[in-house]
């Protein structure tokens, strides 16, 4: 008895040191509502040529996302998680991509893990998930997609299969309390 | 004068080599399995059928015959839905179930549109691409195309399609309801998400195996599931409820009929040897049939095995009669006194039959034949077998008949002029309200709530098995196309109106050469200044200009089959037929039509559409197949009555003044029976019909028994086994669930307990034939 206590605590400490992709979501999901800032920057391979903008995004977990676009171009992007009477069928490929988005800005892992493999580095400071497509028809647009970050999602990239690069780069970020008005 | 007691045996012997022969060749013609036909138009004359619309008709059923959709509401969803997917997916062990499960987001979603769409993306536009350019060369077009190049999500690829082009073509293809949530495909139910299964099976849907491991499968969801819904669409469900259905039945209907009959034989003769000598009639006549008949025609038609199997009713009538004389007389029995009714009873019920072989309508003459040649066997071993077969008779069965006699015998009453008017009187209440009902649902012997499931969950999804459509041909593939576009706009202005249904034309995603040129002359007009200010404002390079026009250059045009070949058009496949041998055809699609008036207003509309335009017919497969019934049943009736004017002429031939007496009990069955169903409101179909061809032979042979024995006990008991029989082994039909049996079932019903009331009160009395008292004591 005394042994197998001591074997539980030693273990434990083991377990504790071990952070998941569980640990990783009850870390996000600890702030509902997200807003600050961001830097894109999209590598045309083709052209050889970079397609860079800026502005200020806010998040509501599970809602949506609100891509305000400030350089070069002034727009309001919306990315919600809308149940399918408010997106239209017209508009599914766009549905699915602010889906996959959404999923990666929120770490929401069961979801992604239906798509790609997972693998989690670092620590709860500093973590790192890399993301593959598991099926073929997805690696074909999609070679790899990286997350980084701390508190927060810091940094968020994708290497698509044609070669382009995406780089997001997220900052200036502070948690919105639920009283405060919606832009 | 009988014959020499070996020309008999001679005639005996031959008889079963003839019927070893018959094995032998069945046995041969059997060894692949039976070839049968379930097509109803293959009971149409060859030149009446058309080729492309039971192609066309065969390629829309195809679907819902390979695959089945399950759409699940619970709690739960993505637990329950991979419980179900996984035990879908293990079914049927080492033969699998299932060819392929889509019900992960990833199975359908993520397909890329392939290399054909994307080299021909430029001569595709939706109608708002093509508004907008028509417009102000396609200003407007800029600022969204900016947004997207820019969107974290971004597909757009600046060269190859800066105002993606492609994409919101394909989005404006893509009709279907079903989204994928939480990696899941599911469909909305008034805001519901309900996982959608869909499975392709790897047998047959009619087959036994798959049927029992898909119910098992989802008996065993529902229990360990109870909170969970469940709803179903496809071939396979209806299969395996008819089959579940017809076991039941066999089961409750069919044992208790067999229980029946064999209690009452048992009870009459006392033997189990007498009837095993009633059945091997039955027998030999279907082992001369079946051959010969597969031999004729090829193949058998599944109404003909099942009409045929009605045979035994007629067939055993013979057996009966010379079975109840036998037992009776006992040592006096001679068969010489029984053969001229027994030679005119199976002649009058070979010419109703035969009457229907002159029909020109293949299937008729096939059932025909069958019936004719079974009847044909069964009689020649009861006469050239069974007199020789001894029978241990029981004076039971003398006893037996005695009773019956007295107490229930016929007692004549029945006079010429009360026939007539009872006749005239049955006549014009038949003419006046019989109704006649060729509806499909006679075919259809699906539980209603079967139905019901199928039916909302076909509109859940958009989706129909195709009851109408255009059918459309042209001497080439673009004139084709042109004639489709024709259509479709035409339907497009009846929409706008307010007309209520949906379009699926292969032409809205494969348009004709001369729109794909137009339309590549607009995006060339696309790339001029609006692609200009799209590349400065983005800050892309100069270059991307040149390179994206350079695109424009050799665009292919997308035919339809480097459409149907893609990922996004493989599900309009169903709408192509191609070569039709002097051109190409295909199909409109019309769904989601308003019910009841609504759409037989649009029926008659497009019938009329259809008639101005060349090369073009419009089907409605269920009114199509519904006339097919109503013509089957028509030449029927036609033939049926020719025949029995005929048969009433040799009769009279022979009997003179009371051949209203022999045609009493048959005629007065079938009239009766009409006449019933004309009081009750009880419309007409072609297997009520059916039903009455088999009341017609037993009453015929009832008749002319009745009127050739003049009164003999053994004669009365085998009129009454003979109708009994047939009641218990086809009135008890009527209780059936599925409708063609239950009509076949009502009308023998009514008819036969109808042919033995007549034919006791058409015989003459008693008293007008007392000859029977001398055979009373010999057992």
């Amino acid at each position: 008895m005394t042994r197998l206590l001591t074997l539980l605590l030693c273990l434990l400490p083991a377990t504790a040191l071990a952070f998941g992709l569980g640990d990783l979501q009850r870390r996000l999901e600890a702030t509902p509502s997200l807003e600050g800032r961001f830097a894109q920057t999209r590598h045309l391979a083709d052209l050889d040529s970079q397609l860079e903008s800026t502005g200020h995004f806010r998040y509501e977990r599970d809602v949506r996302v609100v891509w305000t676009l400030e350089t070069p171009v002034e727009e309001r992007l919306e990315f919600s998680a809308a149940s399918p009477p408010e997106v239209g069928a017209d508009d599914r490929r766009q549905a699915e991509a602010a889906a996959l988005f959404l999923d990666l800005l929120q770490g929401h892992w069961p979801a992604l893990e239906e798509r790609f493999t997972l693998t989690l580095s670092g620590d709860a400071d500093a973590w790192r998930v890399t993301l593959r497509p598991r099926q073929a028809a997805l690696r074909q647009r999609i070679d790899e997609i990286r997350l980084r970050g701390g508190r927060y999602l810091k940094r968020l990239a994708l290497d698509a299969a044609n070669g382009d690069r995406l780089r997001v780069r997220l900052f200036d970020q502070r948690p919105v309390e639920a009283g405060d008005a919606a832009p | 004068m009988p014959p020499p007691d070996t020309r008999r045996r001679l005639l005996a012997a031959l008889w079963g080599g003839l019927l070893l022969g018959c094995a032998l060749l069945l046995a041969w013609l059997l060894r692949d399995g039976l070839p049968a036909d379930t097509r109803l138009t293959a009971m149409l004359p060859e030149d009446r059928r058309t080729p492309l619309v039971e192609r066309a008709d065969d390629q829309l059923g195809q679907a819902f015959a390979e695959r089945f959709v399950l759409l699940l509401d619970a709690p739960s969803l993505s637990e329950a839905a991979a419980d179900l997917a996984r035990a879908l997916q293990a079914a049927g062990g080492e033969r699998p179930l299932l060819a392929r499960l889509d019900w992960r987001a990833s199975d359908l979603a993520d397909r890329a549109p392939g290399e054909r769409l994307a080299e021909a993306r430029y001569r595709l536009l939706t109608g708002a691409v093509r508004r907008e350019i028509d417009a102000d060369g396609g200003q407007a077009l800029v600022a969204p195309a900016l947004r997207s190049l820019f969107s974290p999500t971004a597909t757009t690829d600046p060269v190859a399609d800066p105002f993606g082009l492609l994409d919101r073509w394909l989005a404006a293809r893509d009709t279907s309801p079903v989204q994928t949530r939480d990696g899941l495909l599911t469909v909305s139910d008034g805001g519901r998400p309900q996982a959608l299964l869909i499975g392709h099976l790897a047998a047959s849907p009619y087959d036994l195996a798959a049927q029992r491991s898909l119910t098992a499968v989802l008996e065993a969801f529902r229990a360990d599931h109870p909170e969970a819904t469940l709803s179903r669409s496809g071939l396979v469900f209806h299969a395996a409820a008819g089959a579940r259905q017809a076991r039941n039945e066999i089961t409750t209907i069919g044992l208790g009929a067999l229980a029946g009959l064999l209690g009452v034989l048992l009870a009459v003769f006392r033997s189990p040897r007498a009837i095993a000598q009633m059945l091997l009639p039955l027998a030999t006549g279907l082992l001369l049939a079946l051959p010969l008949t597969l031999l004729l025609f090829g193949r058998l038609h599944l109404l003909t095995l099942a009409f045929g199997a009605s045979l035994i009713g007629i067939a055993i009538d013979y057996a009966l009669h010379l079975q109840c004389r036998r037992a009776v007389q006992g040592r006096e029995f001679r068969l010489s006194p029984m053969l001229p009714a027994l030679s005119l009873g199976l002649a009058s019920s070979l010419v109703a039959y035969l009457a229907q072989a002159l029909t020109p309508m293949p299937g008729l003459r096939q059932m025909a034949v069958f019936a004719a040649l079974g009847l044909a066997g069964a009689w020649l071993t009861v006469v050239l077998w069974l007199p020789r077969l001894r029978l241990a008779t029981s004076p039971a069965t003398a006893r037996l008949a005695q009773g019956w006699w007295r107490r229930t015998g016929p007692r004549g009453g029945l006079s010429p002029r009360l026939a007539l008017v009872g006749l005239l009187l049955v006549v014009g209440l038949v003419t006046w309200r019989l109704d006649t009902d060729d509806s499909l649902a006679l075919l259809n012997p699906s539980p209603a709530d079967l139905l019901d499931e199928e039916r909302a969950l076909q509109g859940l999804l958009g989706r129909d098995t195709g009851r109408r459509y255009l059918l459309v041909t042209a001497a080439d593939e673009p004139r084709l196309l042109e004639r489709l576009e024709r259509l479709g706009t035409t339907l497009e202005r009846w929409r706008d109106q307010g007309a209520d249904f949906s379009v699926h034309n292969l032409a809205d995603s494969v348009p004709s050469p001369t729109r794909q040129a137009a339309d590549l002359k607009r995006v060339r007009r696309l790339y001029g200044e609006p692609l200009a200010e799209l590349v400065a404002r983005a800050g892309l390079p100069p270059r991307t200009l040149d390179r994206a026009r350079a695109r424009l250059e050799a665009v292919p045009l997308l035919d339809v089959e480097g459409w149907l070949a893609s990922p996004p058009g493989r599900h309009q496949r169903r709408l192509w037929l191609g070569d039709t041998g002097d051109g190409v055809a295909a199909l409109i699609l019309l769904a989601d039509l308003p019910p009841g008036a609504g759409a037989e207003a649009l029926d008659a509309r497009l019938q009329a559409l259809a008639d101005t335009r060349p090369g073009v017919t419009y089907v409605d497969r269920a009114a199509r197949l519904g006339r097919l019934l109503g013509e089957l049943r028509g030449q029927i009736a036609g033939w049926l009555g020719g025949a029995l004017a005929l048969l009433a002429l040799g009769l009279a031939w022979r009997y003179r003044g009371r051949t209203w007496r022999v045609l009493t009990p048959p005629l007065g069955g079938v009239l009766g029976v009409l006449g019933v169903y004309a009081l009750a409101g009880v419309p007409l179909n072609v297997f009520s019909q059916l039903g009455l061809l088999l009341v017609l032979g037993i009453g015929l042979d009832a008749g002319i028994f009745g009127a050739e024995a003049e009164g003999r006990a053994a004669t009365w008991l085998a009129i009454s086994l003979s109708t009994l029989t047939s009641l218990l082994a086809f009135g008890l039909l009527a209780f059936s669930a599925t409708p063609a049996l239950h009509y076949l079932g009502l009308s023998c019903l009514i008819g036969l307990a109808l042919v033995w009331w007549l034919a006791r009160w058409a015989a003459p009395g008693v008293e007008t034939s007392p000859r029977e008292s001398a055979h009373v004591e010999t057992p």
